[in-house]
């Protein structure tokens, strides 16, 4: 385990983490020595997907990416996906009031997000697929498939 | 009590009689002891009006209100508040949430057992109708009129005859001035008027969720705290023999192993014990656990295996138990049967593991005076029950409670395993040897490794048919660990609170009824799971009639319907039965509701339709935490047995409605999580060690696997409020297994479906 | 599953000519000129026998599967998550392989193995799941179904960090039980003998 300098790129923003083991999972470099805790713990083992980060715009699982392996990748976290809750993902979680609890809903908007990104009109076999490696323990999921197909639909219902 | 009498009950015009003889009389005291010089929990300044724990509006006319019941995603952090904001008139743009700290005054802020609402709806009342009558009086002395012509609404007091008007802001002095009145000289806004209740509003959290902003208990950070995570006996019981923490010390970011003390029998609440390992990051804790080496002595559980426990316990169902409910004398009837009318079967369901998508996790410090005594804790946590966690933390450290303050945050899901503390004394028993804030958080193996079972179960039903294949008597039997081997070592017996869970009150009407329970001991730590003991009773008593309709050749939704028989009020007259914790007279069990509910599925669903082969329809209906919810749910089953759930349908009667689409939420939510438990839930154990450990072999439905379409209708009530958040899992998994025989003539008698052949051809 | 081989003329003959497409070696038989002494083929169809038994090891076939879902552990059963192979076989928009799997393998056991070239699916056409021995010799020696001639194979099974890592799964999966010497050596024993193809018998 070596200790060094490793350089994230997270929401537009160099950090610098000394000392920092670079086995560390992203997303516990964020929580515990960023501060962003918009990002979830849920099962460690990319499982439940409530730690679902962009990186370099793929959505990727931050319990099992090491942060030794991000230099020049650029991470987008929640709380970087807009300034202001203006995604069109978030209006549409807000239009349909997907959330219960909430403590999936990042990982599930930022999982959506990818998938839009590339598919900007998904069917409801690209949301089984795009959207199968987050659980729900609420179980939100009819609302996030309506939310998804609103914000690919730019806002309407 | 008629249905015409109940509703009379609920009018707004008899709503003083409510308030005197229910539950809501504790009200009165909150808003007395307010008026005092008593700590109050929205810590206004004296410029603020603060008529009562719940309420405190500032000079600038900004309504504080205090949310004391946990939210774990039912919505009920905004539904009490928006109560509140009604009637005093409030508009929701100038309202604070604000969540409470565990306090007493509040009542109970266990938030469990679906009754946040029924428990509540009367004393927010009282809190914002109190509030408003002391304003309007402000105002109308102000102006020297009377004040039966002042009104307060959008955020004002109005005299309509001048059509004169006094802001909040403007009235904050002078209400201040005016007696607290009390509640017999209140009167309350009629459901026209209002504005929050009975109407759509986002939840109040909404914005903060999207945008990760929301502060949930794992979450939590004070200056200088240390991350823990605590390695614990594979097996209830075990203490710490040795560990040897070389390596983990060595560790880059490891700060201290500490041991924590193992629990004294009962374990209730206490924390479990173990060695915890306490590091600058999560990860640090987490490497540093995977290196410590832990020795565990042997534990009387050490050789529970739950597969062979399974078998003992479906035997313990078929000798005579205790009884617990009689009608007639069903034990004569099948003594003297023809064994050609006997009809019987036996249904068995496993543990469970809550798996909140937050684990259990807390942070606390520990304040202590110059000798190094403890003096003060200050906890934050997701936890359903911030007393109880008071109470615990009191006990164990041998403080009063009223120095220990406990702060809610909000909670990743809860499902019942928030309910218990132990995780927030273990945060309190580090950061007390720590001498700083800790956070401890368990990871998922931690979750579904040292939970709270829901617990395993039996259920044996046999019934006596006559030539029209209806049941003449009827015998059931459940045997399950109990609860309270939780709180009393050595509980064996069911108790009242187990079989009131829809078992002693079964709705159906059998000339001869026995109802009974068999023994059985616990070996892992049993605990309460969304609706608790209805899993296992509504899945045998709504599997059951389905069967019996199949072998009378009958349609199984008009069987039911037959069963149930005439709408009456159920006779439960010398049950002990708690009625979750609401007396009959209020509550009665109202089988009419229950039909109705059952009826209306029925045509929502379309019914009568015959699905081809590979495809069904299953029916389930049943009362829970003092509602009515019947459920249809349609498979699709392919031929090799791959399994879908195209369609689900929900009628809910849950008397008078807050907020009407988070309770469509909760529906939506409870046959998921219904999904979840009947096609994956199941704990096991071996040597006394649960064998799963994270979502890899405890799966939960996802998005593609959830069903699919899920629609919803709540019956418009003026009755009393009723339970929600749990309501809606005990009718799916029995409704899904009649689905599955009709679509493939299998029967499902145990649950989960996974590893079970629904093939057919 | 039978081990047994067929080592008729007639089966040797057959197979040499259905190798004709997959010729990339100048030092390798050309059918043409193709006469296998008995024991050489003796010894080729052994070598494909240990070939074939890695190839439909779980670490090898679980990500050569039949049809567009992954498989997982020992059993083989479809990959949960409702994983899809996706356009370019690695995943689809939001499920993505690297979204999980890394550049190398994770510490624990159930967390997702990684390789330094990316985690990916076989081609479509490159399935062992279900194959015999004579479906799967001759799909390997068909370019248009393996996407290599014989050199690119030979080097995709000696150096390709996603086969060697069947041999270093990493914790909780068994590694291929073969070393991964003496798979590459009976490759290319097999090729070099003009990838002879066991018969349709030895199937069962």
């Amino acid at each position: 385990m070596s200790a060094n300098k490793i350089t994230l790129n997270v929401n537009g923003t160099r950090h610098e983490l000394e000392d920092a083991d670079p086995q560390m999972p992203l997303l516990w470099a964020l929580r515990d020595a960023l501060g962003m805790t918009g990002t979830k713990f849920g099962c460690g083992i990319a499982q439940c997907g409530a730690c679902t980060v962009h990186v370099d715009g793929r959505a990727t699982r931050s319990c099992v990416t090491p942060i030794g392996t991000l230099a020049d990748r650029s991470i987008t976290t929640i709380e970087g996906l807009s300034s202001d809750g203006s995604h069109p993902l978030q209006k549409a979680w807000a239009q349909h009031g997907v959330p219960q609890c909430g403590y999936c809903q990042a990982g599930q908007i930022m999982s959506a997000a990818a998938l839009l990104a590339k598919t900007p009109k998904p069917t409801d076999e690209d949301i089984d697929r795009g959207m199968g490696g987050n659980i729900c323990r609420c179980g939100t999921y009819t609302r996030i498939r309506a939310a998804i197909h609103t914000a690919a639909k730019g806002g309407r219902q | 009590m008629s249905t015409r009498e109940h509703e009379a009950k609920w009018a707004p015009a008899l709503s003083r009689r409510t308030f005197l003889g229910g539950l809501a009389a504790g009200s009165f005291v909150l808003v007395s002891e307010a008026n005092g010089a008593v700590r109050h929990l929205l810590s206004p300044s004296a410029e603020t009006f603060a008529p009562n724990l719940f309420l405190a509006i500032d000079p600038t006319g900004q309504v504080s209100i205090l949310a004391h019941r946990s939210e774990m995603g039912t919505g009920i952090r905004t539904a009490l508040p928006m109560v509140v904001a009604d009637e005093l008139g409030a508009d929701w743009e100038r309202v604070t949430i604000r969540q409470a700290i565990g306090d007493e005054r509040l009542g109970s802020q266990n938030t469990d057992g679906s009754r946040s609402i029924r428990r509540f709806f009367e004393p927010m009342r009282v809190a914002g109708a109190s509030a408003r009558w002391m304003l309007e009086r402000a105002a109308a002395q102000s102006w020297g009129v009377d004040p039966s012509e002042c009104r307060a609404q959008d955020h004002g007091v109005e005299h309509a005859p001048s059509g004169r008007r006094l802001d909040f802001a403007d009235l904050v002095e002078a209400a201040q001035g005016i007696e607290v009145p009390s509640p017999e000289e209140l009167s309350y806004r009629a459901p026209e008027e209002r504005r929050y209740v009975g109407r759509n509003h986002p939840i109040a959290d909404l914005d903060a969720i999207v945008t990760g902003k929301a502060v949930f208990g794992i979450d939590a950070r004070r200056e200088g705290q240390l991350f823990a995570v605590v390695e614990r006996s594979p097996v209830l019981g075990g203490r710490v023999a040795s560990f040897d923490d070389t390596a983990t010390r060595k560790v880059p970011g490891v700060v201290d192993v500490l041991e924590i003390p193992a629990f004294e029998a009962p374990h209730g609440f206490q924390a479990l014990g173990g060695v915890a390992v306490l590091a600058n990051s999560t990860w640090a804790a987490l490497s540093g656990r995977r290196a410590l080496e832990v020795q565990w002595t042997p534990s009387d559980h050490g050789s529970y295996d739950s597969r062979e426990f399974g078998h003992a316990l479906a035997a313990e169902t078929h000798r005579e138990g205790k009884l617990w409910r009689e009608v007639g004398d069903a034990r004569a009837q099948l003594r003297n049967a023809p064994a050609d009318s006997v009809v019987s079967a036996d249904y068995s369901l496993p543990h469970l593991a809550h798996a909140s998508m937050e684990p259990p996790c807390a942070l606390a410090i520990v304040h202590k005076d110059e000798s190094g005594k403890p003096t003060a804790i200050e906890a934050w946590a997701p936890t359903q029950n911030p007393q109880a966690a008071q109470d615990q933390l009191a006990a164990t450290f041998e403080l009063p409670k009223e120095s220990i303050t406990v702060h809610v945050t909000l909670l990743g899901g809860g499902f019942g395993r928030k309910s218990k503390p132990d995780f927030i004394v273990e945060a309190a028993l580090l950061a007390k040897e720590a001498d700083r804030p800790v956070h401890v958080t368990w990871t998922r193996e931690d979750d579904i490794r040292h939970d709270y079972y829901h617990t395993v179960a039996a259920v044996h039903m046999r019934a006596v048919v006559d030539d029209d294949g209806m049941p003449q008597a009827w015998l059931q039997r459940s045997a399950f660990p109990p609860i309270f081997s939780t709180f009393v070592p050595g509980s064996r017996n069911a108790s009242p609170l187990e079989m009131g869970l829809g078992f002693t009150d079964l709705p159906y009407d059998v000339p001869h009824l026995r109802v009974e329970s068999g023994q059985a001991d616990a070996h892992v730590r049993i605990g309460w799971l969304r609706s608790v003991a209805h899993v296992y009773h509504a899945f045998a008593v709504c599997s059951f009639p389905d069967e019996l309709a199949h072998r009378a050749g009958r349609d199984p939704y008009e069987y039911l319907m037959d069963l149930l028989g005439a709408p009456r009020l159920l006779d439960l007259e010398g049950v002990e039965y708690p009625n979750h914790d609401e007396p009959l007279e209020r509550y009665p069990f109202d089988v009419g509701r229950l039909r109705n509910v059952t009826e209306r599925v029925a045509r929502m669903a379309d019914w009568a339709r015959k699905p081809p082969r590979g495809r069904g329809l299953g029916i389930a209906c049943h009362r829970s935490f003092l509602s009515y919810c019947a459920n249809v749910v349609e498979v699709e089953v392919s031929a090799d047995g791959t399994l879908s759930i195209p369609n689900v349908w929900v009628v809910l009667d849950a008397g008078s409605i807050v907020s009407p689409d988070r309770v469509l939420a909760q529906m939506e939510g409870a046959a998921v999580f219904g999904a979840s438990l009947a096609l994956y839930g199941e704990i096991t154990a071996r040597n006394g060690a649960i064998e799963q450990s994270n979502f890899h072999d405890y799966p939960m439905t996802r998005i593609y696997d959830a069903p699919r379409n899920i629609h919803v209708e709540i019956v418009e009530s003026e009755e009393l409020p009723a339970g929600v958040g749990e309501v809606g899992v005990p009718p799916f998994a029995p409704a899904l297994a009649n689905a599955i025989f009709a679509a493939t003539g299998r029967r499902i008698r145990k649950l989960p479906l996974a590893g079970q052949d629904l093939s057919w051809a | 599953m039978s081990k047994t081989i067929l080592t008729g003329t007639t089966l040797a003959l057959g197979s040499l000519l259905l190798f004709a497409c997959a010729q990339g070696s100048k030092e390798r038989r050309s059918p043409a000129t193709a006469s296998l002494l008995a024991s050489e083929l003796v010894e080729a169809q052994a070598a494909f026998e240990l070939v074939y038994d890695v190839l439909q090891h779980p670490r090898c076939l679980n990500c050569h599967p039949a049809g567009d879902r992954p498989l997982q552990y020992d059993a083989g059963r479809a990959h949960s998550m409702n994983v899809v192979r996706g356009p370019d076989d690695r995943g689809v928009p939001g499920m993505r392989c690297d979204g999980c799997h890394g550049t190398s393998n994770a510490p624990l056991p159930h967390m997702p193995p990684g390789v330094s070239s990316g985690w990916r699916l076989a081609p479509r056409e490159m399935v062992f799941e279900g194959r015999s021995r004579a479906e799967l010799a001759l799909q390997l020696m068909d370019p248009k179904l393996s996407h290599m001639d014989g050199e690119q194979l030979l080097e995709h099974v000696a150096h390709d960090p996603l086969v060697q890592w069947g041999w270093n799964p990493g914790p909780g999966r068994d590694p291929v039980p073969v070393p991964h010497e003496d798979f590459v050596d009976a490759f290319r024993t097999w090729l070099d003998a003009g990838a002879p193809t066991p018969t349709e018998e030895a199937r069962r």
